[in-house]
């Protein structure tokens, strides 16, 4: 059998293909954010150019910033005015250009390719080499020798880490080469607005031509009303002491780096006292560094490298390679399926949870653990956990209930039979109609049950508008809707028990009190635990009832956990609050389950 | 493990005819059974009761049942909003999800039960213990997904999420456990592929459990309010319970109407219950006996 090489040859292919995917894809993307970022400049520089009426000393300003501009011979008479083509720049082939139709002679406005520091990132470039050479050694070292056990697993973290160290370095370079790109870009725009403000050129339309964001018209017009951009933006602007003329700088802002520049306007009209006006020009999150493709591309080469690696240890028993394969292909509709729906979102949701995230707001910086300490001491969010509690404990007596029916019933199967659909029916019907139906019959002043009450003389109850019964109404409830089912688990776990024990029971003295404690208990075990533990992880989740019924009230009373988890996110659209606080949920799921496995089972049931 | 396939009572519990309290006992347990009944039943006939009554009837009616059966309470309320298209997209919704989890359950149960491969336990373990994670906890990122394949109100991102149950793997593992060997290895020395083997012969014999599944699937994507209220917008997409519960907040003091609504949403799980009883005792059985 040649797997013994051929395995760990195709390591080091993958890693090599692995690496250089993950280089490629950023250097394509980077590639392209300076196509756009070109495009961009050379088309706000032509309709600049064409509203400054092609002055020379406009076309001055546009030469010193890099801008190309070129004349090309005067068009016929019937050429559309105001005419405006991308294309390339006739002399220089490459630039980005712009031909302003307009201006006679036209012109064309030329942004050359801007050349980047280096082609490729360098440090991820030798480390993505250092690692094809490791993997390529190892998979020569194999061929000779055996390797010594657990050396996969050594291969398998040194590719996994040098994978991300590529990853990571790439993603340095390509935010350093963006954000160099995003201040050349920052500069073009600032001379161009200069260049065509200074010729008188109306500040309004030339800030709405460079495309400034937020440069609204007030902004610019009138320096009083300078800070219609967003506060945080302005506080950061307003916070530079001393800031710099004609060049372009650069605002910090959560983790948003904002391109702003100072430009002068003539002094002339209403504005004239004030001279400098701000402008926060490109917003730099535009041309964000490559992260998404670039993690996409560095997960699958690493999946891809550990799927290898794992079945290398398999490659000398063919026939354990072949079952393992034939596993994991039945697997894979569950395994991707989980993988994308459930496991991915876990990992997702605990991010999540870790930043400022709000549904509109596409910045999402880092808070940490603050997020849990403001979470723990939100009292709201106790209420519901202490609500989510309480609620639960409709489950043991939900049990007591459904074990008496079962152990009543177990003599007649027919009659449990028929009886089976009127059983049943509250738990497996639409959680919703139930819930519509008892809030009718529970209404305060007509509904059926109060009227009941008032006939035999008792007093109504506020089933569902007071603080103190609400929660207990809900658990009744629930009660009702899951004893039917449990019972019909209990009566399958009794037809369980052997017969003759019971028998030997009898013969030897034993009570209906001691049959119970001593056989029905100990054989219904392992049914009530089960029983226990889905019902206990379900009532924690329980929603519909509240969402119908109640809305979490009245005054928070019936605020359970999901509900409360569900208005933090899709009504108040806090969605790192609310993936923080799942996750308390969930912790608090896990522990009562284990503490179930702990004192009740003392190991684990499974099968 | 055996035991977990055998007809609900199979053992008749003849009781011992020696003292006047064992005699009683049958007689005893049909009234409470009887009386349980009742109590289960009761809203449900309340509601189809209320869903006959006038609009003004139910506040001043003091018997239970309708002076004279309303009848046209149905068809207005079914067009008052579109209920068609409500069951309708719950249909659809709660078949897909059905055809997806027998894919998913069946394959992944027989590679658990049948096919030996390292890590076999762990995977298993890890894949039980998403049972205990809280839906919710995925709620976001799952929605965070469909919205940014473009899939929010559309069937694909409605049914995409849902379409493997780890309950149902687990009863499909627990099923092909207890099928006898044999016939597979007979198949496998006659020269079928593993894939041969689980279409030809395993799944075939696995069919009570795969009704099962597909009962106990059907009925959880019905009741499900809680994804298809955050994957769907427009009215045209949502399913019935989603329907159901904005119809409440709608017509908030129009009980008849509701409880006719309610009756309808009831209807169809009573039926499929009445005719299909026994998968659901089966699976029930399954999942409560290892």
């Amino acid at each position: 059998m040649t797997g013994r090489a051929t395995l760990p040859a195709l390591v080091a292919v993958a890693f090599t293909a692995g690496t250089a995917a993950t280089i490629a894809v950023a250097a394509r993307q980077l590639g392209e954010a300076q196509a756009a970022a070109s495009r961009s400049v050379a088309r706000m520089a032509a309709e600049l150019w064409e509203l400054s009426g092609g002055a020379d000393e406009a076309a001055r300003s546009f030469v010193d910033a890099g801008i190309a501009i070129e004349s090309v011979p005067a068009p016929g008479s019937g050429q559309p005015a105001n005419r405006m083509g991308p294309g390339e720049s006739p002399s220089e082939p490459g630039a980005h250009a712009y031909r302003a139709g307009s201006l006679q002679p036209a012109v064309w406005i030329a942004v050359p390719p801007q050349p980047r520091e280096s082609p490729l990132p360098p440090t991820a470039t030798a480390l993505a080499l250092l690692g094809s050479l490791l993997m390529s050694a190892w998979a020569l070292a194999r061929r000779r020798a055996p390797a010594p056990p657990g050396y996969p697993t050594i291969v398998a973290l040194t590719a996994t880490a040098l994978l991300g160290a590529v990853a990571a370095t790439t993603h340095r370079w390509a935010d350093s080469e963006l954000e160099a790109l995003s201040d050349r870009h920052a500069g073009h725009a600032l001379r161009a607005v200069e260049a065509a403000l200074d010729l008188g050129t109306d500040p309004e339309r030339a800030a709405r031509v460079a495309g400034l964001p937020w440069a609204a018209s007030a902004a610019l017009t009138r320096p009083d009303q300078l800070w219609t951009m967003p506060q945080d933006v302005g506080v950061a602007l307003a916070a530079i002491p001393d800031p710099p003329y004609a060049t372009p700088f650069t605002v910090a802002v959560g983790r948003t780096t904002w391109h702003a520049g100072l430009v002068t306007l003539p002094a002339q009209g209403p504005a004239a006292p004030f001279r400098a006006l701000h402008l926060a020009l490109l917003g730099y999150e535009e041309t964000r560094a490559p992260t998404v493709p670039l993690a996409a591309a560095a997960t699958a080469a690493s999946l891809l490298t550990a799927l290898i690696l794992f079945l290398l240890p398999l490659s000398a028993h063919p026939p354990l390679l072949r079952r393992t394969v034939t596993a994991w292909a039945f697997l894979a509709p569950a395994a991707l399926l989980l993988a994308i729906f459930t496991f991915g979102p876990l990992l997702f949701s605990l991010w999540i949870s870790l930043h400022e995230w709000h549904l509109v707001d596409p910045v999402h910086p880092f808070v940490g653990l603050d997020r849990y300490r403001q979470i723990i001491l939100d009292v709201d969010w106790w209420t519901a956990l202490r609500n989510t509690g309480i609620f639960t404990l409709h489950v043991p007596l939900a049990m007591a209930v459904a074990l008496g029916l079962a152990l009543l019933t177990r003599g007649s199967r027919r009659a449990v039979r028929l009886a089976r659909l009127a059983l049943f029916l509250p738990s497996i019907t639409s959680v919703v109609a139930i819930a519509v139906v008892w809030k009718w019959l529970l209404n305060d002043g007509y509904g059926p049950v109060n009227q009941l009450l008032e006939s035999v003389g008792l007093a109504p109850v506020s089933w569902l508008t007071s603080p103190e019964v609400a929660l207990v109404t809900l658990m009744a409830i629930s009660v009702w809707m899951v004893v039917g089912y449990q019972m019909v688990v209990f009566q399958a776990g009794l037809a369980a028990i052997p017969r003759d024990w019971y028998d030997a029971a009898r013969v030897d003295g034993a009570g209906a009190v001691q049959r119970f404690r001593h056989i029905t208990l100990p054989g219904l075990r392992h049914t009530l635990f089960f029983v226990l533990v889905t019902s206990v992880i379900g009532s924690f989740q329980v929603f519909g009832l509240v969402y119908v019924m109640t809305e979490g009230g009245p005054l928070g009373a019936t605020d359970v956990a999901v509900y409360h988890i569900y208005r933090e996110a899709w009504e108040f659209l806090r969605f790192g609050n609310a993936a923080a606080m799942s996750w308390i949920l969930f912790a608090v799921v896990f522990v009562a389950t284990w503490l179930h496995f702990r004192l009740l089972e003392g190991r684990a049931v499974h099968a | 493990m055996r035991r977990g396939t055998r007809a609900m009572g199979e053992r008749t519990w003849s009781m011992p005819n020696g003292t006047r309290a064992a005699r009683m006992l049958p007689a005893l347990s049909t009234a409470v059974l009887l009386g349980a009944c009742l109590v289960m039943a009761a809203p449900f006939l309340w509601m189809a009761a209320t869903s006959l009554m006038g609009q003004l009837e139910v506040f001043s009616s003091r018997g239970i049942l309708p002076a004279a059966p309303l009848w046209s309470n149905y068809p207005e309320a079914l067009t008052a909003q579109p209920f068609r298209r409500y069951f309708l997209n719950s249909l659809i919704f709660s078949v897909a999800v059905v055809a997806g989890q027998i894919v998913t359950a069946t394959t992944a149960g027989y590679a658990f039960a049948r096919i030996d491969f390292p890590g076999r336990q762990k995977v298993f373990m890890l894949f039980l213990a998403t049972m205990m994670v809280p839906v919710v906890i995925v709620l976001i990122p799952r929605f965070l997904l469909i919205d940014a394949l473009g899939w929010i109100d559309t069937y694909q991102g409605l049914i995409s999420t849902e379409l493997v149950s780890v309950w149902g793997i687990f009863l499909m593992r627990q099923y092909f456990r207890t099928l006898p060997r044999e016939l597979e290895d007979a198949a496998r020395v006659d020269g079928a592929g593993p894939f041969r083997v689980f279409l030809g012969v395993a799944l075939p014999l696995a069919k009570p459990a795969v009704a099962t599944l597909a009962l106990f699937a059907f009925i959880d994507a019905w009741k499900n309010l809680l994804w298809p209220l955050l994957a769907t917008r427009s009215m045209e997409m949502r399913v019935v319970e989603v329907g159901i519960a904005a119809f409440h907040s709608t017509y908030e003091i129009n009980w008849p109407y509701q409880m006719a609504a309610g009756v309808v949403a009831v209807l169809p799980i009573a039926l499929l219950f009445l005719f299909t009883q026994r998968y659901f005792v089966r699976g029930i059985q399954l999942e409560g006996i290892r």
